[in-house]
């Protein structure tokens, strides 16, 4: 599917966002611009302190409280939310455009309410604002509850009726993480952030609740962000793919492109770090060294440092956008058409002649 | 629901049960730490014109010379049978639960109105210093709380009661007869209690508030104040729930510093003067009491959390938390 064609629902364009903490300034994200396309998976990629989830959370207005985005705007629906501030204007947002599900089920229900309770609370929520008319007492108890029953069983809770009256102790993480997605979903929002959906999960139920999020978005036609450092979640459930490093997105493309072609060192190095895709019996690829220190402003490619196939330029000059193909870019000076030939990882080269070899195949076919 | 009211009672009977048990160990410890007294706390001033042989023979009459298991069996029967012995001090001869008796609604009316006092003052302070996490409010009722928990309860009293009766232009000492007389005493003892409820609701809240289902809350679109009083202020009365009872019990039995201060004629200044006397049966009788009511305190608190809370486990033992 090309998503040039399709309608952008969520954009963000140079968006900076720092933080003061013991009165120093951080700047977590260094200019991100990313376009969210309607009805896809998106994930953002990256190790922890990538920015991934502060990112993401400046679209709801959820940022802490020492933190603000400094420049840049983020359009949702042609409107400017990067400048909101009120309460009342994020109100407008939070649930009812932009929800999300959070990492651990575990503490993301109120333990003292039952799971129908938290989601009903949902569904008064946003009848209420979704049409200004009725009022509150117009969606009665029994209504309400009803859908709240639906919302359970759409996501895959078995005996709605009694897990309604429970309470988030009595069930089990993978069913909590159910509950947590019905609570976002009830919502009826346009776009589904999940930061680390299954990360607090046991393998198992990992597959079931990526099952049940894209079951979810056909139903609910909900455009959804992963947020994620696994990628072999990321290779299931996405269309696209961002890759994160240091507060900056180094290369964005379709699913398939970021796994067999990825262009920007950093992913190479993601890649090769995967165990489903080393060689049995060599040693398991690490990257060397730390990521930078956010308080410093960073020069040329923030990877640099760290990346054994770095130009001179790396260290100088931060490298533009470089098309790969209109679905794919990524911000290395390697694809400067001036830069040395470098042969990537060896792990990356098989990956590609794989790639030709079944393309070839098809083509025979 | 599968929590009826069955299983309540239930845990409510075993830890009455439980209670029961450290109520007798309580008892026991008493008796014995008094018996270690000197004898000296039998009798009035006629101690010292007695002979040895008198003595002797008091203390046989009065049973102090059985063995001890003997002294304490006879102890216990006496007192579930509502009888504390008699007071040979402080007023000799007087059966005491007609010394103490006369004292309770002195005690438990000023516990009443500080009670009353501290949880409409304490609470919402908390809720505010909460509300406005280190901003200025929060601070001043920091510094309240650190205040009245660092100064020495001597020292703050004394000063409130010289400066504030000079000051309000009220008595300096309680008489019943003069109602501007209760306004010192009352205060003193509600400085307390309401930096507690203050802290406490404070520091449960900000706890709440900091937890992941806040932030789903709020990404769901509700409003902070929805938010506030809908998840926080409900789920931080939780621990307060333990607290409350046995602070509210101890607070109505009568704090011993300020009865004694202000002469307020109530049970904690009696304890005070039977201490300073040497008499050893009330000051048992005493003890007891106070020890009940912390008991039963605590027990309350149990059951009240193990209503409020629907993670407490009551059939097993340990609770999940």
């Amino acid at each position: 599917m090309d998503y040039r064609q399709t309608e952008i629902v969520l954009s963000a364009r140079d968006v900076v966002i720092k933080f003061t903490l013991r009165g120093k300034t951080l700047t977590a994200i260094r200019g991100v611009s990313l376009d969210l396309y309607k009805g896809e998976s998106l994930a953002i990629v990256g190790e922890s302190g990538s920015g991934k989830s502060v990112f993401t959370k400046s679209f709801m207005g959820m940022l802490d409280a020492n933190g603000w985005v400094d420049s840049g705007e983020i359009l949702y629906e042609g409107k400017n939310i990067a400048r909101y501030k009120t309460e009342k204007e994020w109100l407008e947002i939070r649930g009812k455009e932009i929800a999300m599900v959070f990492q651990d089920p575990m503490t993301s229900l109120n333990p003292l309410k039952t799971v129908g309770l938290q989601i009903r609370e949902t569904v008064e929520l946003h009848r209420k604002t979704a049409n200004a008319a009725l009022t509150v007492s117009a969606l009665k108890a029994s209504e309400t509850k009803a859908i709240a029953l639906e919302i359970l069983r759409d996501v895959g809770i078995t005996e709605p009726e009694r897990r309604y009256n429970q309470y988030p102790h009595e069930l089990s993480g993978g069913m909590r993480q159910r509950v947590v997605i019905a609570v976002a979903v009830a919502c009826r929002p346009n776009v589904l952030i999940c930061d680390e959906p299954t990360t607090a999960l046991d393998v198992t139920i990992q597959a079931q609740i990526l099952a049940l999020l894209r079951r979810l978005q056909e139903k609910y036609r909900l455009t959804i962000v992963y947020i994620t450092h696994d990628l072999g979640v990321v290779a299931n459930v996405a269309d696209r793919i961002a890759v994160m490093y240091a507060g900056d997105v180094v290369e964005c493309g379709a699913c398939d492109e970021i796994f067999y072609d990825p262009q920007h060192p950093y992913t190479w190095a993601l890649l090769s770090s995967l165990p489903q895709l080393g060689v049995k019996g060599e040693p398991l690829f690490a990257i060397r060294g730390a990521p930078p220190s956010l308080y410093k402003e960073i020069r040329g490619d923030a990877f640099a440092p760290r990346n054994p196939y770095a130009l001179l330029i790396d260290f100088e000059e931060r490298p533009p956008w470089f098309e790969v193909s209109p679905t794919h870019k990524a911000r290395t000076w390697l694809l400067d058409p001036r830069a040395p030939r470098v042969t990537p990882p060896p792990l990356i080269a098989r990956i590609r002649e794989r790639r030709e070899r079944r393309e070839a195949a098809d083509d025979a076919r | 629901m599968e929590r009826g009211c069955f299983v309540i009672v239930k845990y409510a009977f075993s830890r009455f049960l439980r209670s029961l048990v450290t109520l007798l160990i309580v008892t026991a410890a008493v008796f014995f730490m008094l018996r270690l007294m000197p004898e000296e706390g039998y009798f009035a001033e006629s101690y010292d014109k007695m002979t040895r042989g008198q003595i002797e023979a008091e203390l046989t009459r009065m049973g102090l010379r059985d063995p001890l298991h003997v002294q304490l069996s006879n102890y216990l029967k006496n007192t579930l049978r509502g009888d504390l012995g008699t007071s040979n001090i402080v007023r000799r001869y007087v059966p005491i639960v007609q010394v103490i008796g006369p004292k309770i609604p002195y005690s438990v009316g000023f516990g009443l109105t500080t009670i009353a006092i501290s949880l409409a003052l304490g609470i919402p302070l908390g809720m505010l210093m909460a509300r406005r996490k280190g901003r200025l409010p929060d601070s001043l009722g920091s510094a309240y709380v650190v205040f009245v928990r660092a100064v020495p309860a001597a020292v703050c009293f004394i000063f409130l009661q010289l400066y504030g009766s000079s000051f309000l232009k009220v008595p300096m000492l309680f008489s019943l007869s003069r109602p501007l007389s209760w306004i010192l005493p009352t205060v003193c003892m509600a400085l307390g209690p309401t930096a507690n409820y203050a802290m406490w609701m404070r520091r449960y809240m900000v706890d709440e508030l900091n937890k992941d289902y806040i932030k789903l809350a709020r990404a769901k679109g509700m409003k902070n104040s929805a938010v506030m009083s809908r998840h926080v202020l409900r789920n931080a009365f939780v621990p307060m729930a333990q607290l409350l009872p046995a602070s509210i019990l101890l607070t109505i039995t009568g704090s011993i510093y300020v009865e004694s201060l202000f002469s307020i004629p109530g049970m904690g200044g009696l304890l005070v003067t039977a201490i300073q006397r040497q008499d050893n049966t009330l000051v048992q009788a005493l003890v007891l009491i106070f020890s009940c009511v912390g008991i039963v305190g605590l027990f309350l608190g149990d059951i009240l959390m193990a209503i409020v809370d629907p993670r407490i486990k009551l059939e097993k033992k340990g609770g999940s938390r």
